[in-house]
């Protein structure tokens, strides 16, 4: 090779590599405005949505009290005859696994019992497991279902909350959602008017007090059954233990 | 357009006060998250209904995102491991800002520990979003704070050469640094974190 050859050569190679210089220049210019309009487009997207969700806020009754009728001067929602001498208060979560096993282990005693004229139930609907439903609110959403039954259709509330246990979602999972929360309900045969109030959310405010309430009272976890006023701190777990403190409360009151 | 303000605003953002006294900041800022964090894992451990400064509503509450077992994978607090590693941050960003210049190995290596504790990081976010359900405020803190010192390690990193990497990538990266690429890549990323937030909390963080 010439020197003439040489130095064409090397013109060559640094002409070319000026190109690829300014190719790439050219490619990252037209990736800085495709990623201009990005940051443009994602930060109206980011307006739009807290601007939509503000004033959702605002046109929903989140935040408005309103309480269920029908409610135990406890103010808690009752299940059975008024005058049965013993009252067993439950407070749950319709999310919580415990919560399932004691309704699993009791129902039947509890139906029994109910039956008999023997107890009235007072159930308090939490809701402090909501951040265990990823996102979706699980536990208020069921608990204004149940409300809402009290509310419309209070003889229906004992059989909604025992199909709310019987399909009870794994704590940890989104949950039932509003449409199986309905149609459970309108199987269980609470009237079709009622379900299709549940999505009113009419009474969330009512169960995230009532859920506070309970803490300040110095309940600690769900289940946590009362008889009479008083902490059962028996096994909640098995059939038998509840029944027969409840029968001797029953037989202490008679 | 190394002219005027926006030149100097080149220079400034590239030069190696502005990149170090900005993984300075932001390791403090992930430091002060990690001690918070620590001392609510202790209180949550002697307490497991202990009301946190930061259980605001049922998605701001850095009481269950603290109780899930993500939040211990190792067995203690992932706190304990900021508590451990920001420092060593701090100290390597304090003392490039002092003049001190690393071996490349070194370099390297933070990068790859770093990488490996952005992943980490963002691991964490992601089981807090779609699986605890929650989110805490100091997690998001150290969030933000991760990426800031990961985006800045990889700037320096880049621009002195410090990976290993093919010669055309390395240069094919610089020239992508000089254009700022890096800082748009940045921005967007974290306003699509912001996004998703919104988009799946957007009607629950402000109730």
């Amino acid at each position: 090779m010439s020197k003439h050859d040489r130095l064409r050569a090397k013109a060559r190679e640094v002409r070319l590599a000026q190109e690829r210089a300014e190719r790439r220049r050219k490619r990252i210019r037209i990736a800085i405005g495709a990623g201009s309009l990005v940051i443009v487009g994602l930060l109206v997207a980011i307006f739009a949505v807290v601007y939509t969700s503000a004033s959702h806020d605002r046109t929903t009754a989140s935040g408005v009290l309103v309480t269920p009728a029908n409610l135990a001067a406890s103010g808690a929602i009752p299940v059975g005859q008024t005058s049965a001498p013993v009252t067993v208060e439950i407070y749950l979560d319709y999310m919580c696994p415990a919560c399932g096993k004691f309704e699993q282990a009791n129902a039947t005693e509890l139906d029994r019992l109910l039956a008999a004229g023997t107890i009235k139930l007072e159930l308090h609907p939490m809701n402090f497991l909501d951040s265990r439903s990823k996102g979706t609110n699980y536990s208020t959403r069921t608990a204004n279902a149940v409300a809402t039954t009290a509310d419309q259709a209070a003889d229906k509330v004992w059989v909604l909350s025992k199909a709310l246990y019987a399909n009870q979602p794994e704590e940890g999972t989104s949950g039932l959602t509003d449409q199986q929360i309905a149609d459970l309900a309108t199987t269980a045969g609470v009237p079709q008017a009622t379900v299709d109030a549940f999505k009113n959310r009419t009474f969330d405010t009512w169960v995230t007090n009532s859920n506070d309430a309970a803490f300040k009272a110095g309940v600690q976890g769900t289940p946590t059954i009362k008889i009479n006023g008083t902490h059962f701190e028996g096994d909640v777990y098995n059939a038998g233990p509840l029944t027969q403190a409840i029968e001797q409360a029953a037989g202490g009151a008679s | 357009m190394a002219t005027g303000l926006l030149g100097r605003m080149h220079r400034l953002r590239h030069a190696s006060g502005w990149i170090f006294g900005t993984m300075l900041f932001s390791s403090c800022l992930s430091l002060i998250a990690s001690f918070v964090l620590s001392k609510e894992a202790i209180t949550l451990a002697a307490d497991p209904n202990a009301n946190l400064s930061c259980n605001i509503n049922a998605v701001i509450s850095c009481g269950t995102v603290g109780s899930a077992w993500q939040s211990h994978l190792l067995g203690f607090p992932n706190a304990f491991l900021g508590l451990i590693a920001e420092p060593v941050v701090i100290t390597v960003a304090a003392a490039s800002l002092a003049g001190v210049r690393f071996p490349r190995g070194f370099m390297y290596a933070a990068q790859i520990v770093y990488t490996l504790g952005l992943i980490f990081a963002y691991w964490l976010f992601y089981q807090s979003m779609f699986h605890i359900g929650a989110l805490c405020p100091w997690c998001l803190l150290v969030t933000l704070s991760t990426t800031l010192v990961f985006s800045t390690l990889t700037h320096i990193n880049i621009r002195d050469g410090n990976l290993f990497l093919p010669a055309r990538l390395s240069s094919a990266l610089r020239t992508g640094i000089g254009f700022n690429l890096d800082l748009l890549i940045v921005v967007i990323w974290l306003l699509m974190i912001v996004l998703a937030i919104v988009l799946k909390y957007g009607d629950r963080l402000f109730g």
